[in-house]
């Protein structure tokens, strides 16, 4: 059993370090200077695209590189790349695209040109997602093919260029197959996106309809009706992701910070032992899922997937979110109810209320918790 | 990086598992339990022959020079057979009360004998007064001529009546609550004016209240500076958390594994137990929590071991802390999923809840540690008042 860092890991953290240190944006620039950042991370080795693989232009880094750099960034600000395109997209086209998909695409995805959203979820096909009907069928001439039907819940839909999508191109018994992943130039004419408002009062999310949509054949990912196989392999790297375990712990980090200057009488809301309980405790379980998501990570080292541990990083992490979330507003006290962009009372107490209705979410996209325990109990336990 | 046991660790592992498999049936532990001296003075000898006794002492006294991960690995198998022979209170509590302060001359003695399993110690650090305040103590120690005299009682002393010697921890000077002042002795359990009243305990193990009366020490039985005896209690009871905390999450992991078999095999309205899914998610939970447990003790343990004082300080109060609060959720659980059955003393399952309910009374139960991580965590000062991050 050991933990520490080998010789060559600590060589890569300094790296790492000074690296940051030269070239991450300082405060309000990290929306400005971002270009800057992505060219030195791309001058560096693929640091821009740190989940790619080396033959594709990333870094290819192992898993402990890979954790380092979580490390070393999750309490940084990092100029905002959304996930789809870079995290999830990209590896299904590493892995299934034509060579042709590849160069047309991935240079895009890298230097974010074109953005993309996700089109899973049905309204009739959420948790149970192999149950979608949008359908695609191609037409006579075999060019391309035609896209009726509706997706929800597509994050940042409204501002996306294109969509991967999965589409019904037959009905068999196994619902599982006759799926096929599509990418959609959201330009195309008969897409409509309308938007949904969340409880947070955002609009992330949108209802996307399609009315006889023309999709070129050319821009159908692997074979016709093997789509489910290729969106299935990255559920659980994006599930490990969703846990956001080092981020929730900056977080709690930060609440602790603010709860300093929350006053309470003469003192501050930290003098307050209950509260102050609370905070320990989910920082104990949080202590013990960072140990875990390394657990998992050795086990990846050593040759494994990420397997089952990624359903309890999401389950308890999602649930450790939320918890800090509550925290948070519980903080704020009479604050909490500071809606809108009025200055009453600390600043945190606006943001922490959004944060907190928006983050209910966290324990249903992705696969929501019972789902996690379903997989769990079948893939540990044994149960049927 | 990497979690694996070294080739050691698993021959260590395996031969402990293998004993426990051939040794220890539910009904033979609680025939044990039940008469004297509460435990199998042959399996203790089996112990000793197989060199668990002499694990984690040096070399130059006989043993292994183990560290923390043996012991961890060592508790969590006897753990999972809910052993009763008295390693705990002999080789963890009174051996590292030894090691870290014990004389040359104490060390020669009593290591080789304890090794060999022809000598067993146990340690009185608790009082009644103090509940879990290893600071409070009242029992005095006087000097007089070149000795001392001790008086007081010491409270739930772990397998007093088959202790050889008793190290204990007593005032020699200051108010009985103060850190500094507290001295450790060693103590022969025969001495004269020593009066032990014995019980058994819920968990089938036995304890001690001990009553000290005008009992003559000398100052070559000091253990450790005098005054200064709270480190090495302190020290003691880290690594006492550390080794009952394996032994939890051994007893956490038969029981969510018992339980899993158990209602895959039960059937109600036509279908195993388990095809239900309020069953299922219920057995998730408890698998959820028995790793996450185990994540902790992993992390302390190494944290630990390798002197990172400030982390170790945290993650034992964190790891106690969910010891008793998922202990006691899994125990439950596991009673509950075995419906009737699970109430009977005829299943392996009831007692390893109860043994789970005993450990988060010993050295401090899940609010305690609750409480010390919160008086030490660590708390930002700079800043304040920050925008939290957008996701
Ligand atoms: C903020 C947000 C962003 C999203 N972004 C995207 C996106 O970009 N692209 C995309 O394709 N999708 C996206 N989703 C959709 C998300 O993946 C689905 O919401 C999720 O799969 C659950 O489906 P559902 O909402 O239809 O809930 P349902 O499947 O109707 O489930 C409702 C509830 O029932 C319970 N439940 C469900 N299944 C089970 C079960 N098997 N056993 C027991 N209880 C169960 C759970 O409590 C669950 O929350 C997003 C969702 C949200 C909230």
């Amino acid at each position: 059993m050991d933990i520490s860092l080998s010789e060559e890991d600590k060589a890569f953290q300094q790296e790492v370090r000074e690296f940051l240190e030269e070239h991450l944006p300082k405060g309000a620039e990290v929306w400005s200077k971002r270009k800057e950042w992505f060219e030195a991370g791309k001058a560096k080795g693929g640091w821009d695209v740190p989940k790619w693989p080396k033959e594709f232009g990333g870094p290819g880094w192992n898993a402990s590189q890979h954790y380092i750099w979580d490390r070393e960034t999750c309490d940084k600000s990092l100029p905002l790349v959304l996930p789809f395109g870079q995290v999830m997209l990209a590896p299904i086209l590493m892995n299934y695209g034509s060579k042709e998909q590849q160069e047309k695409f991935l240079p895009d995805i890298r230097d974010h040109k074109v953005n993309w959203c996700q089109g899973y979820s049905e309204p009739g096909a959420g948790s149970d997602l192999a149950s979608l009907k949008t359908k695609a069928e191609l037409n006579e001439a075999g060019t391309h093919y035609v896209v009726n039907g509706t997706k929800i819940w597509t994050t940042m839909g409204h501002i996306a260029d294109w969509m991967f999508c999965l589409t019904r191109t037959q009905t068999t018994d196994v619902r599982q197959e006759g799926i096929t992943f599509l990418l959609i130039d959201m330009k195309t004419p008969g897409i409509e996106v309308k938007p949904i408002i969340t409880l947070g009062g955002s609009h992330h999310v949108n209802q996307v309809f399609f009315d006889n949509v023309e999709v070129p054949v050319e821009n159908r990912v692997g074979e016709e009706g093997k789509g489910w196989t290729y969106a299935k392999g990255l559920l659980q790297h994006e599930r490990s992701a969703i846990a956001g375990i080092s981020r929730t712990l900056v977080s709690l980090q930060k609440l602790k910070r603010n709860a300093l200057k929350v006053k309470v009488g003469d003192g501050n809301l930290m003098d307050d032992n209950s509260y102050r309980k609370k905070l320990a405790e989910a920082e104990i379980d949080l202590r013990a899922l960072e140990f875990t998501e390394l657990r998992s990570l050795a086990g990846v080292q050593a040759g494994g997937a990420p397997g089952s541990e990624s359903s309890i990083l999401k389950l308890k992490g999602t649930i450790m979110q939320q918890r800090v979330q509550e925290l948070t507003i519980e903080a704020a006290g009479p604050y909490a109810i500071n809606w809108g962009h009025a200055k009453a009372g600390p600043s945190f107490s606006r943001m922490g209320m959004e944060m907190y209705l928006n983050g209910r979410a966290a324990t249903v996209y992705g696969g929501c918790s019972e789902v996690q325990k379903d997989v769990i109990s079948k893939r540990v336990l044994g149960l049927g | 990086m990497n979690f694996d046991l070294s080739e050691e660790q698993t021959l260590l592992k395996d031969s402990i598992q293998k004993f426990i498999a051939d040794n220890y049936e539910l009904s033979v532990r609680r025939k044990q339990s039940k008469q004297k001296p509460g435990y199998s003075e042959e399996h203790w000898k089996t112990f000793a022959d197989l060199g668990w006794l002499g694990l984690p002492f040096p070399e130059q006294y006989g043993g292994f020079g183990g560290n923390l991960i043996d012991t961890m690995v060592v508790m969590e198998e006897l753990g999972k057979g809910l052993a009763l022979e008295p390693y705990f209170a002999t080789v963890v509590l009174a051996g590292n009360a030894l090691l870290l302060g014990g004389t040359e001359a104490q060390k020669e003695k009593l290591i080789p004998e304890i090794i060999a399993g022809d000598t067993k110690a146990t340690f009185a650090y608790a009082e009644e007064q103090a509940r879990y305040n290893l600071e409070d103590v009242a029992t005095s120690a006087e000097k007089s001529g070149d000795g001392y005299v001790l008086n007081g009682t010491k409270s739930v002393v772990w397998n007093g009546s088959t202790a050889d010697y008793v190290i204990v921890a007593a005032r020699t000077s200051g108010n009985r609550t103060d850190r500094d002042g507290i001295t450790c002795f060693l103590v022969k359990a025969d001495a004269e004016g020593i009066k032990m009243t014995n019980y058994p305990t819920v968990c089938g193990h036995r304890a001690s209240e001990i009553t000290f009366t005008d009992v003559k020490v000398s100052a070559e039985d000091i253990v450790g500076e005098e005054g200064k005896g709270i480190e090495i209690v302190e020290e003691v009871a880290d690594r006492a958390i550390l080794a009952l905390s394996a032994e939890a999450v051994g007893a956490m992991e038969v029981l969510y594994k018992d339980t899993v078999s158990y209602t895959s095999q039960r059937e109600q309205f036509g279908h195993p137990l388990s095809d239900f899914q309020t069953v299922k998610h219920k057995l998730a939970e408890m698998f959820v929590e028995t790793e996450q447990t185990r994540s902790m003790l992993y992390r302390a343990t190494i944290e630990k071991e390798a002197n990172e004082e400030k982390d170790a300080r945290l993650d034992i109060h964190a790891l106690k802390h969910m010891v008793g609060k998922y202990g006691r959720f899994i125990g439950q659980g596991a009673v509950q999923l075995h419906g009737g059955m699970g109430q009977t003393e005829e299943l392996a399952i009831g007692h390893y809840f109860i043994r789970l309910q005993v450990i988060d009374t010993q050295f401090g139960d899940e609010d305690f540690h609750l409480q010390q991580f919160a008086n030490k965590m660590d708390v930002p000062t700079e800043g304040g008042d920050e925008m939290m991050l957008p996701f």
